[in-house]
C-alpha cells in the first residue's frame, strides 16, 4: 500500500472521529467495502485507526499542559489500571473497532461481487 | 480460516460485541465509544484543561462585554458595567469549572437526583419530597417578582450558566457526566433557591431534643436535662459578658433516676422521623466547627483592624467554595467565596468591609402531634375544635429515562409537612425557619455593597437562616458581631425541644425575636470579638431561648486566649491561630488523669503541652483515653440489650454523649455515682476510673499502633500518622478524592477535625482593613473541576500547611501584574437564542 493513501485513509479517520466514536468502524467499513487494490486491508484499517487516534492523544498532550497525564493518572486509579495499559486499551479499541469493521466490509465486497451459484438442472 | 462466510462470521460477531460496549457499556463502565475516544471523549478533557490564554464569547442579555482575566490562582476577576452583568457572567464562570458540581449540589434538594443517578437515588428523592423541599421552592421562589432583587440575580445568573451549556463543546463536557452517560440538565433560576435550601439542610437541621429525650427514658428527667442542658455549663459567650475570663456554672449532677417511660414513646418519633427525614444523612455534630474573630484597631500591630474566618464544613472535591472577585462599575466591588449556584459572595472583601460566618446552631426546628381524619390517607387534621383541609401535593419522581419511579402524596399543615410514623399510624407536623424564607440570598448580595460595618449590619438584618453568627470590620476600624436569623419565640417562652399538641394554634409560635433582641456586640473594651458556635449569649445578659445542648466552647475557649494573650495580632499570627494545634479540652482533662494515675501513660499526658502537633504521640493516647472514659462514665446511658459486651468484647455505645464541658463538671465530685461502672460489682469512683480509662486507652492503641516508640522515627503513635483529613469526590470516586492527608490538629482544635477526617475547614481567610483593604486566602481544593487541570486540587498543600494565597483584588484588568495573568476571556452581548 502506498504511504499516500494510508496517510489519506489516516487523515479519514482522524477527521471523522470529531464526529464522533462511531465514524471509525464506519471509514473503516467503508475502507473494506470499496476493496482498494491492497494487500492486507485489515490490517491497514487497524494501524490507520491508531494513528488517528494516537493523534488525538497527541493533540490532548501537546494541548492539554500535562492535562493528559493528570486524566490519565486519575482514570488509571478510577478504573484500576495502569496508565500505559489504559492507553493502549484505548488504541486497541480504536485498532479493533476500525480493524473488524473492515474486515466485515471486505468480506461482505468479495461475497456481493460472487457470481450467483447455479441451481442444479 | 477458508470459509469467506465464517470469516464474516467472525468479523460480524466482533464489530457486534464491540459496537455494544461502546454504545451500551459494560457491568459499570459507561459506553465506551464516546468515553475513551480521544477526539471527544474523556481523553479531551486534558484540552479544557488550562483556559486559553485569550479567548472570547457570547452571554445573552449583557448590557456591556465583561471583561475576566484569571489570575496564577486560577481566580477570575470579573469587569462588568452592571450588577446584573457581574451575576451572568458569575454564572458562565462557575459553570465553566464547576458544571457537574453545581447540578448535583441542587438535584439533591429539589429531589431530582434520580434523574441524574437513576433509581439508587429514588429514596434520598422522596424523603426530600417529604421534607417539603419542592413545595417551599414553589410557595417561596415562585412568590417572587421580577424587582426582586435575588429573583434579578438568580436569573441573570441562570442566564450565563445555560449560555455556557449551550455552546459546551464536547472537550467541555465534565468527567462526571461522561462516567454516569448524561447531560447537563438546563439550570433553571429556581436552583439558586435549592442550594440555600441544602445549605440550610446541612446548617440548622438539627433535633437538639433526641438526646435528651433518649436519656430521660433511662435515666429520668432530671439527671437528662443536666447532662443535656439548656445552657452551657461553660459560660464564653459569642457576646463578651464582661469578663475576661470562662465563667463555670458547674453544679452537683443529680444521680441517674428511674426510667422515663413517656420518653421512649417520642423516641420512637424521632427515630422514624429521622428515617423518614433524613435517611441518608451523616452527621458528625459537635466534632465540627467554624470560627471566626476581629481584632480592633487598638490590638493590631497596624493599627487596624483584622478579621479571620474560617467555616468548616464536609470537605469535598471539587471544593464546595470558589473564589471571584466581581468590580461592578459604581456597584460591589467585592472578592471572596461563592458557592456554585449562588450569585455574589457569601464571605470575603470589598473595598469598606470584611467579613465571615459561622452557624449559630440555633433550635429552628419543633414538631407536632397531629391528629387527623384518617390514619392512613387523611386529608383533614383537628385545630381549635374544628377539622381544617391539608394541602395535599403529589410527588412524582422520575428516571433517568423519564421514566416515573413513584408517585407520593406529601400533605401539609398550616405548620408544614406532616410525616406519618408508621408503626404508630400518628402523625407529626413540622415548622422550620428556612420555609420561612421568601428569598433568601437577597441578604448575601446586600453585604456585597456595604459601606461599612452598619450598612453590613442592615442589609443583613432581614436574614432568616439557619442562623448565623456574623462578624464584620470596616477600615474605619470598627469589629462587630451579630447571631442573625429568625428566632422562633415559643408559647409561654417555652424550649423548642419538646413535641408540642398540634390541635391548638395556641401551640404555634407566638413570632419572632426582634433583631434588638439577638446576640450583639460591636466594639467591645476587650478589643476583639470570636465565635465557634458555642452559646451566642451569657443566658445571665439576655435569658432568651436560642436552643439547647450547645456544643463546648474549647475552641472558643482557645481563640479567646490566643488573642488575649497578644495585644499587638498581625495577619500571620491570625494565620497561624486558624491551625494552632493548642486544645483547651485537653489542657482541662489531662491534669485529672495526670493526678489520678503514675503509670507510663499517665507520664506521657504529663509532659504533653496539650497540643495536637504532627509527630507527637500524646493526642493519639488522650484521644483513646477520653473515649474510654465517656464509655465508662456514661454506661447508664447504655441500653441494657445492647449493654451485652459477650461477643466483639467492645463496650456498647450510649444512646448519647453527654458533652465534655458536663465530664468536666462531673470531675469536681469524686463520688458521684454516674462515676461507677454498673457492669462491673465494686463501685468505683473517679479516680479509678480514670485509671481504667487511661489503662484501656494504652492498651486499646498499642494493639492498633504498637508500642510507643516502635516505629522507625522512634514512634509509632505519631498523631501524623494516626489521623488524616479524607476529602472525598462528590461522587465518592476514590481516584477523584484525596485521601489520608496529615493534618495538625483534633477534635477541639481550632481547626478540628472528626475520625472520619470527612469535615474541616472548607475556607480560610484573614482581611486587614488598612487603607487598602489586603486579604488572604485559601481552600482545600482547587478552582477547576476538571480532574485533568492543575486546578482541580492546587490549593491542598498549601492548605495542609495552614499557608494562605494573598489575594489580587485590582480596580482595573490593567492593575493586575502582567506576570500573574494566566487567561483572559471577553463575554460579549448578544440576542437570546
Amino acid at each position: 500500500m502506498r504511504a499516500a493513501g494510508f496517510l489519506a485513509l489516516m487523515a479519514a479517520m482522524a477527521l471523522a472521529a470529531w464526529l464522533g466514536w462511531w465514524t471509525l468502524p464506519a471509514v473503516g467499513l467503508l475502507w473494506g467495502l470499496l476493496r482498494p487494490g491492497v494487500a492486507h486491508p485489515v490490517l491497514w484499517a487497524s494501524v490507520a485507526a491508531v494513528g488517528a487516534w494516537g493523534f488525538w492523544l497527541g493533540v490532548n498532550l501537546i494541548a492539554g499542559q500535562g492535562g493528559l497525564g493528570r486524566i490519565g493518572e486519575r482514570l488509571a486509579a478510577i478504573l484500576g489500571v495502569p496508565l500505559p495499559g489504559l492507553l493502549a486499551g484505548t488504541l486497541l479499541l480504536a485498532a479493533l473497532l476500525a480493524g473488524s469493521a473492515a474486515a466485515v466490509g471486505y468480506q461482505m465486497a468479495g461475497w456481493m461481487r460472487r457470481p450467483p451459484a447455479r441451481p442444479p438442472i | 480460516m477458508r470459509s469467506p462466510r465464517l470469516r464474516l462470521f467472525i468479523a460480524a460477531v466482533l464489530q457486534g460485541a464491540l459496537l455494544f460496549v461502546c454504545v451500551r457499556g459494560a457491568g459499570p463502565l459507561p459506553p465506551l465509544g464516546s468515553f475513551l475516544s480521544p477526539a471527544t471523549g474523556v481523553w479531551s478533557l486534558a484540552r479544557s484543561a488550562e483556559f486559553p490564554r485569550r479567548s472570547e464569547a457570547r452571554l445573552p442579555g449583557l448590557s456591556a462585554a465583561v471583561e475576566v482575566v484569571y489570575d496564577d490562582r486560577g481566580v477570575p476577576h470579573v469587569f462588568a458595567a452592571t450588577e446584573e452583568d457581574a451575576w451572568r457572567a458569575q454564572g458562565y464562570l462557575l459553570a465553566r469549572d464547576r458544571l457537574f458540581q453545581m447540578e448535583l449540589q441542587t438535584r439533591s434538594p429539589a429531589g431530582t437526583l434520580s434523574e441524574l443517578l437513576g433509581a439508587r437515588a429514588l429514596e434520598a428523592d422522596r424523603a426530600t419530597r417529604r421534607r417539603g423541599f419542592r413545595w417551599a421552592a414553589e410557595r417561596n421562589f415562585g412568590a417572587l417578582d421580577s424587582t426582586n432583587l435575588f429573583f434579578r440575580a438568580a436569573r441573570a445568573y441562570a442566564d450565563g450558566v445555560n449560555a455556557w451549556i449551550d455552546a459546551l463543546e464536547p472537550a467541555d463536557l465534565p468527567l462526571e457526566y461522561r462516567l454516569l452517560d448524561a447531560r447537563p440538565a438546563r439550570w433553571e433560576p429556581v436552583n439558586s433557591y435549592y442550594f440555600y435550601l441544602n445549605m440550610s439542610y446541612v446548617l440548622g437541621w438539627f433535633e437538639s431534643s433526641l438526646s435528651n429525650l433518649e436519656t430521660r427514658a433511662l435515666v429520668g428527667a432530671a439527671a437528662a436535662d443536666a447532662l443535656f442542658p439548656v445552657h452551657s455549663p461553660v459560660q464564653e459567650p459569642i457576646q463578651p459578658n464582661g469578663t475576661d475570663r470562662p465563667r463555670y456554672d458547674f453544679a452537683t449532677l443529680p444521680p441517674p433516676g428511674l426510667p422515663d417511660s413517656a420518653a421512649l414513646i417520642a423516641i420512637g418519633y424521632h427515630r422514624e422521623l429521622d428515617l423518614a427525614l433524613a435517611p441518608h444523612r451523616r452527621s458528625e455534630h459537635g466534632v465540627v466547627g467554624s470560627n471566626n474573630w476581629a481584632v480592633a484597631p487598638s490590638r493590631s500591630a497596624s493599627g487596624h483592624a483584622l478579621l479571620a474566618g474560617d467555616p468548616h464544613l464536609e470537605l469535598s472535591l471539587p471544593s464546595v467554595w470558589y473564589e471571584i472577585h466581581l468590580q461592578v462599575a459604581g456597584g460591589p466591588e467585592v472578592t471572596g467565596a461563592t458557592f456554585g449556584g449562588s450569585p455574589g459572595v457569601i464571605i470575603g472583601v470589598n473595598r469598606e468591609v470584611a467579613w465571615s460566618l459561622t452557624n449559630t446552631g440555633a433550635d429552628v426546628r419543633d414538631l407536632y402531634r397531629e391528629t387527623v381524619d384518617d390514619s392512613t390517607r387523611p386529608s383533614r387534621y383537628w385545630l381549635d375544635g374544628g377539622w381544617k383541609p391539608l394541602e395535599l401535593r403529589e410527588e412524582v419522581v422520575l428516571g433517568r429515562n423519564g421514566e416515573t419511579l413513584a408517585v407520593d402524596t406529601v400533605r401539609f399543615t398550616h405548620r408544614g409537612p406532616l410525616i406519618q410514623i408508621r408503626d404508630r399510624a400518628s402523625w407529626l407536623s413540622f415548622r422550620w425557619t428556612p420555609f420561612d424564607a421568601r428569598s433568601t440570598g437577597e441578604e448575601f448580595l446586600r453585604l456585597n455593597r456595604a459601606r461599612d460595618h452598619a450598612d453590613w449590619l442592615e442589609g443583613w438584618k432581614d436574614f432568616i437562616g439557619p442562623a448565623q453568627n456574623g462578624i464584620v470590620a470596616d477600615r474605619a476600624g470598627t469589629i462587630a458581631i451579630r447571631s442573625t436569623g429568625r428566632f422562633p419565640v415559643r408559647p409561654e417562652g417555652g424550649r423548642g425541644d419538646v413535641i408540642r399538641d398540634g390541635t391548638r394554634t395556641s401551640s404555634d409560635w407566638t413570632g419572632f425575636l426582634p433583631v434588638a433582641g439577638y446576640p450583639f456586640a460591636e466594639n467591645p473594651a476587650q478589643g476583639f470579638l470570636a465565635s465557634a458556635n458555642q452559646q451566642p449569649v451569657d443566658p445571665r445578659v439576655n435569658p432568651a431561648y436560642f436552643g439547647s445542648d450547645w456544643p463546648s466552647p474549647w475552641r472558643a475557649m482557645r481563640i479567646n486566649q490566643l488573642l488575649r494573650a497578644d495585644s499587638a495580632v498581625t495577619p500571620d499570627a491570625m494565620r497561624r491561630f486558624q491551625t494552632d494545634p493548642g486544645s483547651s479540652r485537653a489542657a482541662a482533662f489531662v491534669p485529672h488523669f495526670v493526678a489520678a494515675d503514675t503509670s507510663p501513660a499517665a507520664r506521657l499526658l504529663a509532659a504533653w503541652d496539650s497540643r495536637y502537633t504532627f509527630e507527637s504521640p500524646a493526642p493519639v493516647l488522650f484521644d483513646a483515653a477520653m473515649a474510654e472514659l465517656n464509655s465508662l462514665v456514661w454506661d447508664e446511658l447504655i441500653p441494657s440489650r445492647a449493654g451485652n459486651t459477650a461477643d466483639t468484647g467492645e463496650p456498647s455505645r450510649p444512646v448519647a454523649n453527654p458533652d465534655d464541658v458536663v465530664l468536666l463538671q462531673l470531675m469536681a465530685d469524686s463520688a458521684s455515682l454516674w462515676w461507677d461502672d454498673r457492669r462491673t460489682a465494686p463501685v468505683e469512683r473517679r479516680d479509678a476510673i480514670l485509671r481504667r480509662a487511661l489503662a484501656r486507652g494504652y492498651d486499646r492503641i498499642t494493639r492498633r499502633y504498637g508500642a510507643l516508640a516502635s516505629g522507625p522515627d522512634g514512634s509509632s503513635w505519631r498523631w501524623e500518622q494516626v489521623h488524616h483529613a479524607n476529602i472525598w469526590h462528590l461522587l465518592r470516586i476514590r481516584g477523584l478524592s484525596a485521601l489520608d492527608l496529615p493534618v495538625q490538629g483534633g477534635s477541639s482544635t481550632l481547626s478540628p477535625s472528626p475520625g472520619s477526617g470527612t469535615h474541616g475547614a472548607s475556607w480560610r481567610m484573614v482581611a486587614e482593613l488598612a487603607p487598602e483593604v489586603r486579604a488572604a486566602v485559601t481552600y482545600p481544593g482547587g478552582q477547576s473541576g476538571n480532574p485533568a487541570s492543575a486546578r482541580y486540587d492546587d490549593r491542598l498543600p498549601r492548605w495542609l500547611a495552614g499557608e494562605l494565597d494573598s489575594v489580587l483584588f485590582p480596580v482595573r484588568p490593567e492593575d493586575l501584574p502582567p506576570a500573574r495573568i494566566r487567561s483572559r476571556l471577553t463575554l460579549a452581548p448578544a440576542e437570546f437564542r
